[in-house]
């Protein structure tokens, strides 16, 4: 089967296709970039869909990162994702850019807790922990960076993504071994479409926001309404 | 025959559609699916944009499946794909924007990147084959103008509002008065059982030489008749909404007469005036234009409601028309949150135009 695998969520834009029966590349580019997303996504899938024999029909699967990340980002792959999926008539799975970035961390010596960490602004990182093989240790969530460090229990952290740094420094305080491995802002596109080709294909992708628009019902304020005529 | 799919995401609802061109003149309506978001922002007593943009992209692509299915069609047979691109919520026009794009490089069909408001302006041609010049009067929750409609992307702009839109000073005044959200259609229902000469409202900008518009002192006046009243009544209520509706649709026949007087200055007799935007779905303010219209000797044009308010079709309208003439954009385009008709006309003050 061959996957395209999109990636708008964080600070690039990046798409590759990868023939999963072969584990071959086929198609691969990325543009690091911290806004213009939506102008340059199209554009760039046309390119690497260019280099791919039957083009477009030849695809079996697209897979996006769903965040968490830029809540922009995150839609302009999602929108061009299930559309795309929609006009070739394939699956559309979603990929965390937590799992993506953590991708290539699992497995290495000497083992350590893997910890994805994307800085979310204000003192606050999208985070989530794995065990050494790769399984969720905890969930991804928002979080001050301390009371993230405080939920990984003892080192040795293995950090990646933006909010690397901030928690290695967190955890060097608490007496933790971190090991900042990579503070890219971004994954590596082959890694989303590897952990694509395992997602369940029945379970169309869907935005991971971990945060809830900035939004307060509002009291309805209005002129003084007579006892019989209450607001309706 | 020309099918083109039209896309349409730059506010509060979502929609898909899609729209033949009839060889006889104007088009055909294949489907037409609209999903409104009035529910997930009631709460908020207003659109607020980052829901906008989280719903938009969690039903676009079932309601595009569905305007297709609905038509009878596959995408391998249309003709093109168009997207409005603006103006409006920059997050809920990216959505749109990037599956139309999306689309269009996956079926290699071309793609069209539609101004919304050229959407409402050419409705009158989808519907009623008319042709141009004609007098377009567009208004909505975000815009009143007048416009010469000329051609396509060829527009003067004869007139603007220099603060609310006519939609908006109807939901301001209804969140005033304690109605529910959102408020222009309740204004309407309230101002039936009303009396419309009960208040003095004042009429800006009435008899002025230019055909803009100025709303904000008309509803700070209903504010403080109400005030000077309060606590408020049924029939209180009821007539201040007939006479504030009472007052615009006399500001409005007022600006449209200067409207008139301009184009036909400018560009001899229209071929018709149309009315646009989801106030156009307003029955006095359509009983007004149509006295107007009679009076003045001139065809009126008020599409049915579903084609005033936000809507798919549209904007697959403005894609054929674009297309017609080979107006065709490329996967590069960017949204356009702010995107006059009338590229020439100065900025309007607040950005409405």
């Amino acid at each position: 089967m061959i996957i395209l695998a999109l990636d708008t969520s964080l600070s690039a834009v990046a798409a590759c296709v990868l023939n999963a029966d072969t584990n071959q590349v086929l198609a691969y580019e990325t543009i690091g970039m911290e806004r213009g997303h939506a102008e340059a996504l199209l554009p760039l899938v046309d390119r690497v869909m260019a280099r791919v024999e039957g083009g477009f029909s030849a695809l079996g699967r697209v897979a996006v990162t769903i965040g968490p990340g830029s809540f922009t980002g995150i839609r302009v792959g999602v929108a061009a994702a299930r559309a795309l999926g929609l006009a070739c008539e394939v699956p559309v799975v979603g990929v965390s850019t937590l799992a993506a970035l953590a991708a290539p961390m699992m497995n290495l010596e000497p083992p350590a807790t893997v910890i994805a960490a994307i800085d979310a602004r204000h003192g606050q990182i999208y985070v989530q922990a794995f065990t050494p093989e790769g399984r969720t240790l905890i969930s991804a969530r928002i979080a001050s960076v301390r009371d993230a460090v405080r939920l990984f229990g003892g080192g040795p952290l293995r950090v990646v993504g933006s909010g690397a740094q901030a928690v290695a420094i967190e955890a060097w305080t608490m007496g933790l071994k971190a090991d900042v491995a990579d503070v890219l802002n971004a994954p590596d596109i082959v890694y989303v479409a590897r952990l694509g080709l395992l997602a369940d294909p029945s379970v169309s992708a869907r935005p991971l926001y971990l945060k809830a628009p900035d939004a307060k019902p509002q009291a309805a304020k209005h002129i003084p309404l007579a006892g019989s005529n209450q607001p309706f | 025959m020309m099918r083109v799919l039209g896309i349409e995401t730059t506010c509060d609802e979502t929609a898909a559609s899609v729209v033949q061109l009839r060889p006889s003149g104007g088009g055909d309506i294949l489907s037409n699916e609209v999903m409104s978001q009035i529910a997930e922002h009631a709460a908020y007593g207003g659109v607020v944009p980052e829901i906008a943009a989280r719903a938009h992209v969690d039903v676009l692509d079932h309601l595009i499946k569905r305007a297709l299915d609905k038509a009878g069609m596959k995408l391998s047979q249309l003709d093109g794909i168009a997207a409005a691109a603006g103006p409006g919520l920059v997050g809920g026009v990216i959505v749109g924007l990037t599956a139309g794009k999306a689309l269009a490089l996956a079926t290699r069909k071309p793609f069209l990147a539609v101004n919304h408001l050229e959407g409402h302006a050419l409705t009158a041609r989808l519907t009623d084959g008319i042709a141009f010049p004609y007098l377009l009067l567009l208004v909505s929750g975000g815009h009143t103008q007048l416009l010469a409609v000329k051609g396509v992307g060829d527009y003067v702009r004869l007139g603007t509002t220099l603060d609310d839109a006519v939609g908006e000073a109807f939901d301001k005044v209804a969140k005033m008065l304690g109605l529910p959200y959102p408020g222009g259609p309740q204004v309407e229902k309230q101002a039936l059982h009303g009396d419309p000469e009960r208040f003095t409202l004042p009429r800006p900008m009435m008899g002025r030489p230019n055909a803009d518009f100025s709303l904000s002192g008309l509803k700070t006046a209903v504010r403080i008749e109400a005030e000077r009243i309060s606590p408020l009544t049924k029939t209180d209520v009821a007539d201040l909404c007939a006479s504030f509706q009472a007052a615009i649709v006399d500001v409005l026949a007022d600006r449209i007469r200067v409207a008139l007087q301009r184009f036909e200055t400018q560009l001899g007799a229209p071929s018709a005036l149309v009315v646009a935007g989801g106030v156009a779905a307003n029955g006095a303010i359509r009983r007004a234009l149509s006295r107007f219209a009679g009076e003045a000797g001139l065809h009126l044009i008020v599409p049915s409601p579903v084609l005033c308010t936000d809507n798919g079709a549209m904007i697959a309208w403005a894609g054929i028309e674009r297309l017609g003439l080979g107006m065709i954009d490329d996967l590069t385009f960017a949204p356009r949150p702010r995107w006059p008709l009338d590229g020439k006309a100065e900025l309007s003050l607040n950005g409405k135009a």
